[in-house]
């Protein structure tokens, strides 16, 4: 908890004739992280080499890209497919040697086919673009080429021109511009061409083809629509290709996936002729079940030790050390960034207070319904890792945004049969709030004290990370420089709180003063923020300029309210048009009109709201975990840890 | 006569007082109108360079989309702030 888990680097060496068992059974256990041997005179590595796959990579590799072709064409994806075992090693291996190549075979001469008449289609529909032109003229097409003594032109003109040569002319007006075909002696197309042009000609091609257009338009269709029907029964087959193979089809590769990863782990280590050595990092609680394990599978024949840690040269992998119910919000740190392994980790903060934050700001017991309602409904569509952590995420926030509408006393912006239990965020919009109606400056205090609680929070633990990570005189001075940041802020609250009363704040007004007008409260505020600005300036001198986003950072917190207060304006607004304006005069007056505003009354209620949901989600997400990173993050977290990717893989498609 | 004067004196003093309380009333109205608005409009601008980027990244890598999103909502503040004191204009 609040620490990445603790890791043991291993070294492993053996004789070569161990290596596939070594591998094997590092696989097996998925906990080893190889820490990949580089060809680069590491000491104490001389005349070590990079490693040479096992036997059998390049046919589990080419078996594999057969796999995902298949899977590719089908649409398959292995995300999407609820995890289920469908058979071990051994079987499946016997079945991708025996159905492979038939399925291969079946699927390519499928998609084969499929892409030729796609092709088909394609150039036939150019073919109708060329004819569509003559669609209306009433003589075969054959009759427009094949001349040596006479030109054909063909195309549209805005206007009809008038030709001084004898020529023949097919004319056919059309709204905006006119299609023409003329016939002249080759000899004077020059005069023709010059009459055309006057009359703005734009020339389209001659097609190549016999009969009159308009049955060649029909032939062609035709053809299209039996292509189109051949594909269509195509894409049937490739459907049924799906249904009876998908489980066999993910199994396979899995499998195979294991065997590449497996036959091609010696790239990762360093070998000598006769030896091998591998590096990597395992769970420290995990380190003796490892190595006996190695041990008993090699009947002895290898030597396995810890290596001391080097936290300052080495990038030891970072593996989340979580209570189960913080895991899900490890998908949100991961999308900042993964924490260092010496740092703290704040992800159990981050799991307890993003859903407090989402449920300040859409604490509503009917969106939390909804969202909940929603997380199910998504829960059988989302199957894979992330999807479905990510509904977790959402799940814990709506519970928290059920519970806070509990209190708020609030459903979709209608007011719950008590009154508010902790402060009321009751607009008085379309006269519809009873009582006091909304505390707002009582939630801007309370959320501004969140704010300074979270930053003060995030410096302490930039105080301790700083005397962790540091030595020496920078040590001294970074830690005494977030605790400046910390002065600077209390100094200047302490100030406010000596100069106003604030509600839900101390009042320091009346502590006695020392001289005429100046209180203690100023003299300790002033006291607290020339000795932390001296503080910061000690470590950094520049870091002076970003003192105002002291203050900007924890006014930042009002958007806890802020955005809580619009998105119950908008639920407060949406009911008073539907219900105010359509639906009660609606029943008052029952007519054929009254009817048809209830209707529109409640389309309205319904669109207004889902756009609300929408907003809410997106308000209460994003500014919930913005408020974090931008606001509680900086102060402390620095991030860009190396991601632990244990060598093997967790199985979901096969057995043991 | 007086009497009358006084109070009609007395009526006018009374709509006076409600006139101004209702411009007051507007004025604050349309004070926080403009703090929405044009935080708004900052906002808008401020999100618009660094939406285009952020999109533009997330078409390179896939794994920025976290970030990008991240970057693209930090001038939010401007508008929170605007919402804040528009808040505080007409409530309190």
């Amino acid at each position: 908890m609040l620490a990445p888990k603790r890791m043991s680097r291993l070294l492993i060496a053996a004789s070569r004739d161990q290596l596939s068992t070594v591998i094997a059974e590092l696989y097996r256990h998925h906990l080893f992280h190889i820490e990949e041997y580089v060809d680069s005179g590491v000491d104490g590595y001389e005349g070590f080499r990079i490693g040479t796959p096992l036997s059998g990579a390049s046919e589990a590799s080419t078996d594999l890209i057969k796999i995902r072709a298949i899977e590719n064409a089908v649409s398959i994806n292995a995300e999407d497919i609820e995890s289920k075992a469908v058979g071990a090693r051994p079987e499946l291996m016997a079945k991708i040697e025996r159905e492979l190549p038939v399925l291969e075979r079946e699927v390519e001469e499928l998609t084969g086919r499929r892409s030729k008449l796609e092709t088909r289609v394609k150039e036939l529909e150019q073919e109708i673009q060329v004819i569509k032109p003559f669609s209306e003229v009433p003589f075969d097409m054959d009759l427009l080429r094949g001349y040596k003594k006479f030109t054909v032109f063909a195309g549209y003109v805005a206007r009809e021109p008038t030709f001084s040569v004898p020529s023949e002319v097919y004319f056919a007006k059309g709204k905006e511009k006119s299609f023409i075909i003329v016939i002249v002696l080759a000899d004077q197309r020059a005069v023709v061409e010059k009459a055309l042009q006057e009359s703005a000609f734009l020339a389209v091609q001659i097609p190549e083809e016999s009969g009159p257009a308009q049955k060649r338009i029909t032939d062609y269709t035709g053809q299209i629509a039996s292509a189109s029907q051949e594909i269509s029964e195509i894409a049937k087959k490739l459907d049924e290709v799906k249904t009876k193979h998908t489980g066999f089809l993910v199994a396979c590769e899995e499998v195979l996936r294991a065997e590449v990863e497996k036959t091609e782990a010696p790239l990762r280590f360093a070998t000598t002729r006769q030896t091998f050595v591998a590096e990597g990092w395992v769970p420290i609680d995990s380190v003796d079940a490892v190595s006996s394990d190695l041990e008993k599978a090699t009947g002895g024949k290898i030597y396995v030790t810890v290596i001391p840690t080097d936290l300052e040269h080495d990038s030891v992998p970072v593996e989340y050390n979580n209570p189960s119910f913080a895991k899900p919000i490890q998908l949100l740190m991961d999308v900042y960034s993964r924490p260092k392994y010496t740092e703290v980790d704040p992800t159990l903060m981050l799991a307890i207070v993003f859903p407090l934050f989402f449920g300040l700001i859409l604490g509503d017991f009917g969106y939390g319904l909804i969202l909940l309602a929603l997380v199910f409904v998504l829960g059988s569509f989302m199957k894979g890792e992330d999807g479905q952590q990510f509904l977790k995420v959402l799940r814990n926030a709506s519970i928290s945004s059920v519970i806070f509408g509990l209190l708020f006393s609030e459903f979709l912006g209608f007011k719950l049969p008590w009154e508010p239990l902790i402060f009321s965020r009751h607009l008085n919009i379309g006269g519809e709030a009873t009582g006091h109606g909304a505390a707002i400056p009582e939630l801007m205090v309370l959320s501004i004290w969140i704010g300074i609680l979270h930053i003060t929070l995030g410096r302490v633990l930039g105080m301790y990370n700083h005397a962790k990570q540091d030595h020496g005189e920078h040590r001294t001075k970074t830690v005494m420089a977030n605790f400046g940041w910390l002065a600077v802020m209390w100094g200047i609250v302490i100030a406010i709180w000596s100069y106003a009363a604030i509600p839900l704040m101390p009042d320091l007004r009346g502590l006695p003063a020392i001289m005429p007008g100046v209180a203690i409260g100023y003299i300790i505020g002033a006291v607290l923020i020339v000795l932390g600005v001296v503080f910061i300036a000690r470590d950094a001198v520049l870091e002076v300029i970003e003192l105002p986003t002291i203050i900007s950072h924890v006014l930042s917190y009002t958007r806890l309210v802020a955005v809580g207060l619009s998105s119950v304006a908008i639920a407060m607004v949406v009911n008073f048009i539907s219900i105010g304006m359509f639906i009660s005069p609606g029943l008052a007056n029952l007519s054929i009109v009254g009817i048809i505003m209830i209707l529109v009354g409640v389309v309205i209620f319904l669109l207004g709201h889902t756009l609300n949901v929408a907003l809410g989600i997106l308000g209460g997400g994003l500014h919930s975990i913005r408020l974090h990173y931008v606001e509680f993050f900086t102060k402390f977290y620095k991030g860009g840890g190396k991601k632990y990717v244990p060598f093997g893989m967790k199985r979901r498609f096969t057995e043991d | 006569m007086a009497d009358v004067a006084t109070a009609a004196a007395v009526a006018s003093t009374a709509t006076d007082l409600a006139s101004i309380q209702a411009s007051q009333m507007g004025m604050k109205a349309v004070g926080a109108g403009l703090a929405v608005g044009l935080t708004g409009v900052g906002t808008g601008v401020a999100e618009m360079g660094i939406g285009a980027a952020a999109v533009g990244a997330i078409a390179e890598n896939k794994d920025f989309f976290g970030l990008g999103l991240l970057f693209t909502v930090i001038p939010e503040t401007i508008v929170i702030f605007g919402l804040v004191v528009g808040l505080l204009l007409l409530f309190s």
